[in-house]
């Protein structure tokens, strides 16, 4: 019965998109569905959760959809990762619907708002726990078409325009993927994650052919996450979306993709050697490939975020531009690992990234919501025409400062157990490492801190500091809103000053990430259809 | 049989990448639709095409009931076709409604002549 | 396109192209078949009609009722009837899945029983066939809303 929690998650969601969208003739009783829907969906993920990672028998859940068995059938695997992953996300879903309902005019609400809201959710949290690989792509494609839908959610000339640019890229990406799942299919036989890693992880098995089908799917998952050379389409996507779905976009959807690097990479791939010679590239498993990439990846990531957000003229551009930023600082730290051969640094190198995701999915949530408040109010998000709102609410102001030095990472909010672990990681490489390389990193991962603080200042400053300019004099900030934006801020509070849970929580994702075997134990496959 | 196959996937994304580097965009629709099609052949072959057995399908051989030993093509990778057609037929409908609204709200289907997304 | 070559194969091919809709869905749970291939065939059927006469005809020309032609596409009374279907497809396709987990079963899980019919001899009824009604709804349904509003405008 317990095996239930695993897909719960994934049900409520779907139920939560039917239903509202079944009872759209009654606009309030829709929004009701769809806020109580998502106060479950956040119930469901935390007895996940509990029974996952905090129960005194905690072990990783998995369940056969259709009754199947692995390989054969559909797992849903809910391990530590997937929980810690849905529980971050669980957050992010929560305050947004919430904040949605004063935010979005009433009209669009009804239209078709709640049911792709939920359907969007349900994409993610399939991608959190599917334990198949083609079950991966389907999900992408699910959240995929829903993101579509609401990148174009507005109309007009540059919204469309900024649509049909991401349903193009992503169709290609969505290409690229199969091409890498039907290579893996064909080369390893199976498309089940753990049968995948048993197979791949037997002694004197080649893994050579998958390093080139992997580098596709990393492609893949990069585009997912925007990350550098594949951020194009990212601030023109989060300028077209509503506010929050922005939210939600950077705070959980742009986390599947660093999940899916997770999981494929150290979890499936984790314990495959290569051993012949890969000509140009010269590497001895999966992972030692993966770690020159996506460490510069990750760099150039920070540094065109960096400055990006710095050159910004409007909050959302400033945002979106931060996020391509920020992603860089999760999956540096993950390059690390994935580089590393001591064993206890991967398990940090992983540790930080995930703290840092959960942090940056709570702090950039919370300062899109607030653009959102502002736009609402002002009728603007350009800083030059934003001045003097500390004045006009302090309330608010408080949040959003909040908010900003979290993302900086300022002591005891979350934002800085995420800066502290991965600048240890770094710090730890170098001094296990002292090349050139290592130093490079921690240059550019403080560079990048330092362009953080820039930026965010430049927002305090901008918009809050001053004299109240016209637009700002004549705003009213929604009481609704700012308190939705207070809770998310006590959240990011609440998490920095007892992390102790927290961090465990990210201690035991990081170690079911880095653990093959565990998951393949979990899992079982080649038993009996 | 093998080169066949890897002529027709190889000939398809060429096709494909040339119509989607056009500024035309019903171009650039249908080479997505072409591109996904792409895809799709790439991932029958890769259940493996052996003599004898790739006209067989599964579900026909055995009519339903059990193939009696016969040997059959792999389901699986038709399995999966089947999921990836119907996802790429979606995402190829959605793309022609949007291209068709971003042509009235541009007014132009020349992409390079659209709005510019960031700022 | 109203044109009397084109009315004249409509009405011939109409009928023919919804039995094999039915056919096809019907066996779909163990032959070549299924809800989504016998849900695209009937909105090709449907398609057909709306090509060689006009989207009013169901509703005038069939159903004998009148139009109302101040509201909005997405307010015709035929669309809504669409939406309609496309909201109940959901609905089944959630449902027979979550129906499985009653009984003890997996989500989504299928079974199959022979049932001895006069007549038609033994006739194997899968549950599978309701997930497949749902999704030929949602096919029929979505397809269906999106022909309407595009070819009004």
């Amino acid at each position: 019965m317990t095996a239930l929690l695993a897909l719960a998650p994934l049900v409520v969601a779907l139920v939560a998109s039917v239903l509202t969208l079944a009872v759209r003739s009654w606009p309030r009783f829709q929004r009701a569905v769809s806020v109580v829907s998502a106060l479950v969906y956040v119930v469901s993920v935390g007895a996940l959760a509990w029974t996952v990672v905090f129960a005194p028998d905690a072990s990783a859940l998995v369940y056969q959809v259709g009754g199947w068995k692995a390989p054969f059938g559909i797992t849903l695997v809910a391990d530590a990762l997937a929980a810690f992953m849905l529980a971050v996300s669980a957050v992010v879903v929560l305050f947004t619907v919430v904040f949605s309902v004063p935010y979005i005019d009433p009209e669009n609400q009804q239209v078709y708002y709640h049911p792709l809201f939920h359907f969007l959710v349900a994409g993610m949290t399939g991608a959190f726990l599917t334990g198949d690989l083609f079950n991966l792509f389907v999900w992408f494609e699910v959240m995929l078409m829903t993101s579509y839908v609401f990148v174009a959610f507005y109309g007009g000339a540059r919204h469309t325009a900024a649509a049909v640019r991401y349903v193009v890229l992503n169709i290609v990406g969505g290409a690229l993927m199969l091409l890498a799942i039907g290579g893996l299919y064909a080369t390893v036989g199976t498309l089940n994650m753990a049968d995948m890693a048993a197979r791949l992880g037997a002694p004197g098995v080649d893994a050579a052919p998958v390093v080139g089908l992997t580098a596709l799917l990393l492609a893949a998952f990069a585009l997912k996450a925007g990350l550098v050379p594949f951020q194009f389409w990212v601030p023109s996507a989060y300028r077209a979306a509503p506010l929050p779905i922005a939210a939600v976009f950077a705070g959980a959807s742009k986390k599947v993709g660093v999940y899916a690097i997770i999981r494929l990479y150290f979890t499936v791939l984790g314990d495959a050697n290569v051993t012949t010679e890969v000509p140009l590239v010269g590497v001895d498993s999966p992972l030692a490939f993966l770690a020159p990439v996506l460490l510069v990846m990750g760099l150039v990531s920070i540094v065109v975020g960096g400055v990006g957000a710095v050159s910004r003229k409007r909050l959302d551009g400033l945002l979106a531009y931060s996020s391509i930023g920020q992603i860089g600082f999760i999956v540096v730290p993950i390059a690390i690992a994935a580089g590393t051969s001591s064993a206890s640094l991967r398990h940090l190198g992983v540790l930080a990234g995930l703290v840092y995701a959960l942090h940056h999915a709570l702090a950039k949530s919370l300062l899109f919501l607030a653009a959102g408040t502002i736009r609402d109010a002002a009728g603007t998000t350009r800083l030059a025409e934003l001045s003097g709102l500390g004045e006009r609410s302090q309330v608010f102001s408080v949040t959003v400062l909040v908010g900003s030095l979290s993302l900086v990472g300022i002591p005891p909010l979350a934002g800085f157990f995420g800066k502290f672990l991965v600048f240890t990681t770094a710090a730890d490489q170098f001094a296990t490492a002292r090349v050139a390389g290592s130093s490079i990193v921690l240059g550019v991962l403080l560079l990048g801190a330092v362009l953080t603080i820039i930026y965010a200042t430049r927002v305090w400053v901008g918009s809050f500091w001053g004299a109240q300019s016209d637009r700002v004099e004549l705003a009213t900030l929604d009481g609704l809103q700012v308190a939705i934006l207070v809770g998310l801020a006590a959240v990011v509070v609440a998490v920095g000053l007892g992390f102790e849970p927290v961090y465990q929580f990210a201690d035991a994702a990081a170690e079911a990430a880095i653990d093959t075997e565990g998951y393949v134990t979990a899992v079982g496959p080649g038993g009996e259809p | 049989m093998t080169l066949a196959i890897a002529l027709t996937v190889g000939a398809l994304f060429t096709m494909g990448t040339f119509l989607l580097l056009r500024d035309d965009l019903v171009r650039v629709v249908w080479g997505v639709a072409i591109i996904s099609q792409a895809a799709n052949v790439y991932l029958i072959a890769m259940g493996g095409i052996e003599e004898g057995t790739f006209d067989l399908v599964p579900i026909l051989a055995g009519h339903g009931h059990d193939a009696g030993g016969v040997e059959t093509a792999d389901p699986l990778v038709q399995a999966l076709v089947l999921t990836a057609i119907v996802i790429s037929f979606g995402m190829t409908a959605f793309a022609l409604v949007l291209s068709y609204r971003a042509y009235e709200e541009n007014g132009t289907m020349n992409v390079t002549e659209w709005a510019g997304g960031d700022q | 396109m109203t044109t009397t070559i084109m009315r004249t194969t409509a009405r011939v091919v109409v009928p023919i192209v919804l039995v094999l809709a039915i056919s096809l869905f019907v066996q779909g749970h163990n032959l070549p078949g299924g809800g989504f291939i016998g849900g695209v065939l009937t909105v090709t059927a449907f398609t057909l009609v709306y090509v060689a006469y006009d989207l009013d005809y169901v509703e005038v020309g069939v159903l004998g009722r009148d139009v109302d032609d101040d509201v909005g596409m997405l307010d015709h009374r035929t669309v809504t009837t669409y939406r309609r279907m496309f909201t109940f497809g959901l609905l089944v396709v959630v449902a027979s899945g979550l129906a499985a987990i009653v009984p003890g079963a997996q989500f989504l899980a299928q079974t199959y029983t022979y049932v001895h019919l006069p007549l038609f001899g033994e006739v194997e009824l899968a549950s599978a066939i309701i997930f497949d009604l749902g999704v030929y709804c949602v096919v029929v349904g979505g397809l269906l809303t999106i022909f309407s509003v595009v070819g009004n405008e």
